[in-house]
């Protein structure tokens, strides 16, 4: 029975492969007569990006002079929330933000807001993070709000809940600078445009924990709620919703993080003198001590945002006693009033002035002092690396790089190479193996970007099929050639490129890492509050080091995606390895297996389907860097999506933002489909 | 019983169908085929599962009707059907005369303020209220003010021998605590009718045996008709006026304890019985025989119609001529074989 299975699931990849690996095949060995295969003709592009932005803008011309009503509306509580944070002493809100952290959570949490907050004053940065703060105070609400509204409405309306469910997952894989533009247009510049923004992108994480906060309440306590005789709304709002309260609170941090994170990569706009402006500022400047203080005060915000609101989450939290919060409001209150004429201005204490100057000169010593090392290390990874990968072998082995000039007799010879492996692969009863290297191989000689486009759609069919079946090939295949029809097909293939790349990395690394984590603890230890971290830190910080130390380029945008997307690939790799049964592990350690033998035969493959989700995880990280890096020097997607913020290319803005969300979307249900069938072989 | 004419439930060719279009589909089939069966049969090749399948019933005022069955025989889908949590696919289900499948909304939810109560298997308590807070909920949907209902709510407490706790939270309960508090919230509105799914099966045998005394306690004070559901032969035995036992979505077999032990009508009934001590279950009256043209001997060994078979066997152990049975005040009521006796116990036996 298990041999019939084998056999069918090898038959289906084989095909699969094999189909992939004919038409690539194919595709190379017929450029030369038709070059149309290997390089999409520009005459066969339709010009959708302007059709799309002819189509937008007209609509947007339609809704502006509402959106602009509304503009002028929000500006009142943004104005407000603006002066009341710039008017207020800081000993004051200081004093409250303490005292907020000691009711949530005890000393800990006090001493965590004091020192942070102190901190802050001592960069100098007070008044940019408080104006900061203010669009957070006043896009959250909106998010909550709006977050909820959808979430209780999918409850309410199971017909609704796979239309919303898509619609969640759209606002939250279109790149978060390609609804930038469209705003940007609607709303006029201004402040608001980010507001708005970071109210969309903090929306979807409020609605799906409220939605699924609301299903996961025991049946029986909403049955029992119907028979006590409650109306639907009495059921709603006095049962079900306090129920859910938990989940619910996992929203409201994940929607905080969310607003704050999107309000840091809005200040790309201007115009509001923002931390975000200031780090983008510095960092134009290349100065990045300052850049590295204004960046510290975003993931200090972060960091107390998060653990503050995470403790709301907490199944069974306790409030500390609320006098002594009192006490520290009023301590505040007192010293503000007491030193009310010796307060400077909270921007004249720049009490780490010299750190981050210091920091400055170290780091221009240090990279001027390691240049050789740094140069190196920075085009090793290129050239034997990154540059192969992108425009493949034959054009990438250059005398001047690699020593030698690629021969077309060492493309036979390596191609040779590969079919020898195959076909020993599949003597042993791994044909399918054996095709994937020799595809592999194929990818490796031609260079990602410069794949031949009939290759890449059969190719993503193929896998999609095996992954999903017949509808998602479809899906797939449809959405990739909307891409290349609409003409951002080289800069698809570049964004492939790189994240895939990005994502190879992180899955080698991070599954390095989380396999060392899950044997040892001490090393759990040591990594997990470095992605704690991580995950905490909002995307943009994340360009801050990668910069300092190798300025502009791909390498940066490559080491910036890794830093942020290996997170996910550690934790579930690790999550997946140590979730094993017990009794699996004491009926292997009865078998006699070894400690690698456990790893290998019981506790990785029940871990697979977990590492799968992780993986998925990692290239949907990817891909939101991606964009973000965009601003540091990629040339793909991400690109198109910011030069269209620059020029209001409404079109643009959407095609590239749509082509970005597509590639993320394919990918996460191909890993997805893989992630199931792997769980359904396991009978999870 | 009080002989009221109107039965408090009444189930007419009930159905419950779970799928796709369940209730055009089941519309179709019962035009299309006769029997409950052949409907079923028509209803299955669609891919549709028919958890209820024509139940019919009536539940007397006052009643303790046990419904029992194995998982996944629909005992819990039919008590749902009959409280309306589940709109029923088809038929008809009347509680208190009242048609409540075409009941409005608004009516239902008056219902269920002030006649129907239900307590759940796993308690489905609000984990966000306290003891008091759960108790008095359905008075507090009802809008009545906080100090009515936190008196009213007390005296149920009360009743379920929770007093002192009424500040706890569900989660500092353990379980039998946290059943009496789905008790007490049930029975707080004073319901006329009473659903019971499967109360006691998620606590241990203990705090099992002592909240069925406890529940029979409640029952004879407060008089409400009863629909009990269980999966537990025994408890069914030990509280119910009759039992209806459920297989496969069907109810095969409807009758008082006795019935149920001494003529299972298959092998499935009989499969359930099988470990049943028969002698304390069924009673005197069940196997006795008019007394009109049955003659009896001179030995009377005092039998009373209510008393088990065991008790009555062990009174005639050395009589084999028939011997008059007489109720409370002495009036010849029946009169029964001691072989009869005998026999009735070994029902099984002869089957086997």
């Amino acid at each position: 029975m298990s041999n019939a299975l084998a056999a069918r699931g090898l038959g289906k990849g084989a095909l699969a492969a094999l189909i992939a690996g004919v038409v690539g095949a194919f595709c190379l060995l017929f450029e030369g007569l038709w070059p149309w295969l290997s390089s999409y003709p520009n005459d066969w592009v339709l010009p959708t990006s302007d059709a799309v932005g002819g189509a937008v803008k007209g609509g947007l011309d339609y809704l502006k002079p509402a959106a602009r009503v509304f503009s002028t509306l929000m500006a009142y509580p943004m104005t407000a929330a603006n002066t009341v944070l710039a008017v207020l002493p800081w000993p004051l809100l200081i004093a409250a933000t303490v005292a907020l952290g000691w009711r949530l959570g005890g000393v800990k949490m006090a001493a965590m807001a004091a020192i942070g907050l102190g901190l802050v004053l001592a960069s100098g940065y007070w008044q940019q993070g408080m104006n900061t703060l203010a669009l957070v105070a006043v896009s959250v609400p909106l998010a909550l709000l709006a977050g909820a509204m959808i979430g209780i409405f999918a409850n309410e309306f199971p017909r609704f809940r796979a239309p919303v469910q898509a619609l969640l997952d759209v606002m939250q894989t279109v790149p978060t600078f390609a609804y930038l533009t469209p705003l940007l247009v609607l709303f006029g510049f201004g402040p608001v445009v980010g507001l708005i923004a970071s109210a969309i992108y903090a929306a979807p994480p409020m609605a799906r924990n409220v939605l699924l906060g609301l299903q996961r309440v025991e049946p029986e306590v909403k049955e029992a709620a119907v028979m006590s005789g409650g109306t639907r709304m009495q059921q709603l709002f006095q049962v079900e919703i306090p129920a859910a309260k938990v989940q619910i609170m996992v929203g409201v941090n994940q929607c905080l993080m969310a607003a704050l994170s999107m309000v840091i990569i809005a200040a790309v706009i201007g115009g509001f003198n923002d931390i975000g402006w200031e780090v983008l500022l510095t960092m134009r400047k290349a100065q990045f001590g300052p850049a590295m203080l204004a960046g510290s005060v975003i993931v200090i915000f972060a960091i107390l945002i998060d653990r503050m609101s995470a403790t709301l989450a907490q199944e069974r939290r306790r409030l500390w006693d609320g006098r002594i919060s009192l006490a520290i409001l009023l301590l505040g209150l007192v010293v503000s009033l007491v030193f009310w004429r010796s307060l400077g201005h909270p921007d004249s204490y720049r009490l780490l002035d010299p750190l981050a100057n210091g920091l400055d000169s170290w780091l221009t010593d240090f990279t001027r002092a390691n240049a050789e090392l740094l140069t190196n290390f920075k085009n090793g990874v290129m050239f034997y690396v990154l540059l192969p990968l992108r425009i493949g072998l034959d054009q990438a082995i250059l005398p001047f790089t690699w020593g030698f000039q690629w021969t077309s007799g060492m493309s036979l010879g390596f191609y040779a190479v590969a079919a020898v492996v195959a076909l020993g692969l599949a003597l042993r009863g791994q044909p399918t193996l054996g095709l994937v290297v020799l595809i592999a191989a194929g990818i490796l000689e031609t260079g990602v970007s410069q794949l031949p486009w009939p290759f890449v759609l059969i190719g993503v069919g193929a896998l999609s099929w095996v992954a999903g079946g017949y509808r998602l090939a479809l899906l797939s295949v449809v959405l990739l050639s909307t891409i290349l029809v609409s003409g951002l097909w080289d800069r698809a293939l570049l964004s492939l490129y790189l994240s895939g790349a990005a994502v190879f990395a992180c899955a080698v690394l991070g599954g390095g890492i989380g396999v060392l984590c899950a044997v040892s603890p001490m090393v759990w230890r040591l990594v997990r509050p470095i992605c704690d971290m991580l995950q905490t830190i909002p995307l943009f910080v994340f360009l801050i080091p990668v910069l300092m130390v190798f300025q502009i380029g791909e390498f940066s945008a490559f080491l910036a995606i890794i830093a942020y997307a290996i997170v996910p690939m550690i934790r579930y790799t690790r999550q997946g390895l140590i979730a094993t049964p017990d009794e699996m592990i004491e009926a292997a350690t009865a078998s006699g297996a070894t400690r690698w033998q456990m790893m290998r035969d019981v506790r990785a493959p029940y871990a697979a389907p977990t590492i799968l989700l992780g993986l998925n995880q990692t290239i949907l990280y990817a891909f939101a860097m991606l964009v973000i890096a965009a601003l540091i020097g990629t040339t793909g997607l991400g690109q198109s999506i910011y030069l269209a913020l620059g020029q209001a290319d409404v079109g643009l803005g959407i095609s590239a933002g749509a082509a970005m969300a597509i590639l993320a979307l394919i990918a996460d249900r191909i890993v997805q489909g893989f992630a199931e069938e792997r769980k359904k072989a396991l009978g999870l | 019983m009080t002989g009221s004419e109107t039965p408090a439930i009444s189930c007419r060719n009930l159905w419950q169908v779970f799928g796709d279009n369940a209730d055009s589909a089941l519309k179709q089939a019962l035009s299309q085929h006769k029997s409950a069966d052949a409907v079923s049969q028509a209803l299955r090749a669609k891919g549709l599962v028919p958890a209820v399948q024509d139940a019919n019933f009536d539940v007397k005022e006052g009643e303790l009707f046990v419904i029992m069955g194995l998982s996944g025989s629909g005992k819990s889908t039919l008590i749902r059907c009959i409280s309306q949590l589940l709109p029923a696919s088809g038929g008809e289900i009347r509680i208190e005369g009242e048609d409540i499948v075409s009941a409005s909304k608004a009516r239902l939810i008056a219902l269920r303020r002030k006649t129907l109560g239900m307590v759940f298997q796993h308690f489905g308590l609000f984990p966000h209220m306290t003891v008091a807070d759960n108790v008095a909920y359905p008075l507090r949907v009802q809008g009545i003010k906080r100090k009515a209902r936190r008196a009213k709510a007390q005296e149920v407490i009360e009743l379920v021998g929770l007093a002192g706790r009424e500040d706890r939270y569900p989660r500092e309960l353990s379980g039998g605590q946290r059943q009496r508090v789905g008790i007490a919230r049930s029975l707080v509105t004073d319901c006329s009718v009473w659903f019971l799914d499967e109360p006691f099966s998620a606590l241990d045998p203990l705090i099992r045996r002592q909240l069925q005394d406890e529940f029979l306690d409640i029952q004879a004070k407060l008089k409400t008709t009863i629909v009990f559901i269980t999966h537990d032969i025994n408890e069914a035995l030990k509280l119910a006026d009759r039992i209806a036992i459920m297989r496969d979505g069907k109810i095969v077999q409807i009758g008082t304890p006795a019935d149920i032990v001494l003529n299972p009508v298959d092998d499935y009934v009989r499969e359930f019985s099988k470990d049943v001590a028969k002698g304390r279950h069924a009673n005197v009256a069940s196997v006795m025989q008019s007394p009109e043209g049955n003659s009896y001997g001179v030995d009377d060994p005092g039998l009373r119609r209510d008393m088990t078979l065991d008790a009555a066997l062990a009174r005639c152990m050395d009589l084999y001529d028939p011997v008059p049975v007489r109720d409370s005040d002495g009036t010849l009521v029946g009169v029964i074989n001691p072989a009869d006796l005998a026999a009735a116990l070994q029902v099984e036996t002869d089957h086997v």
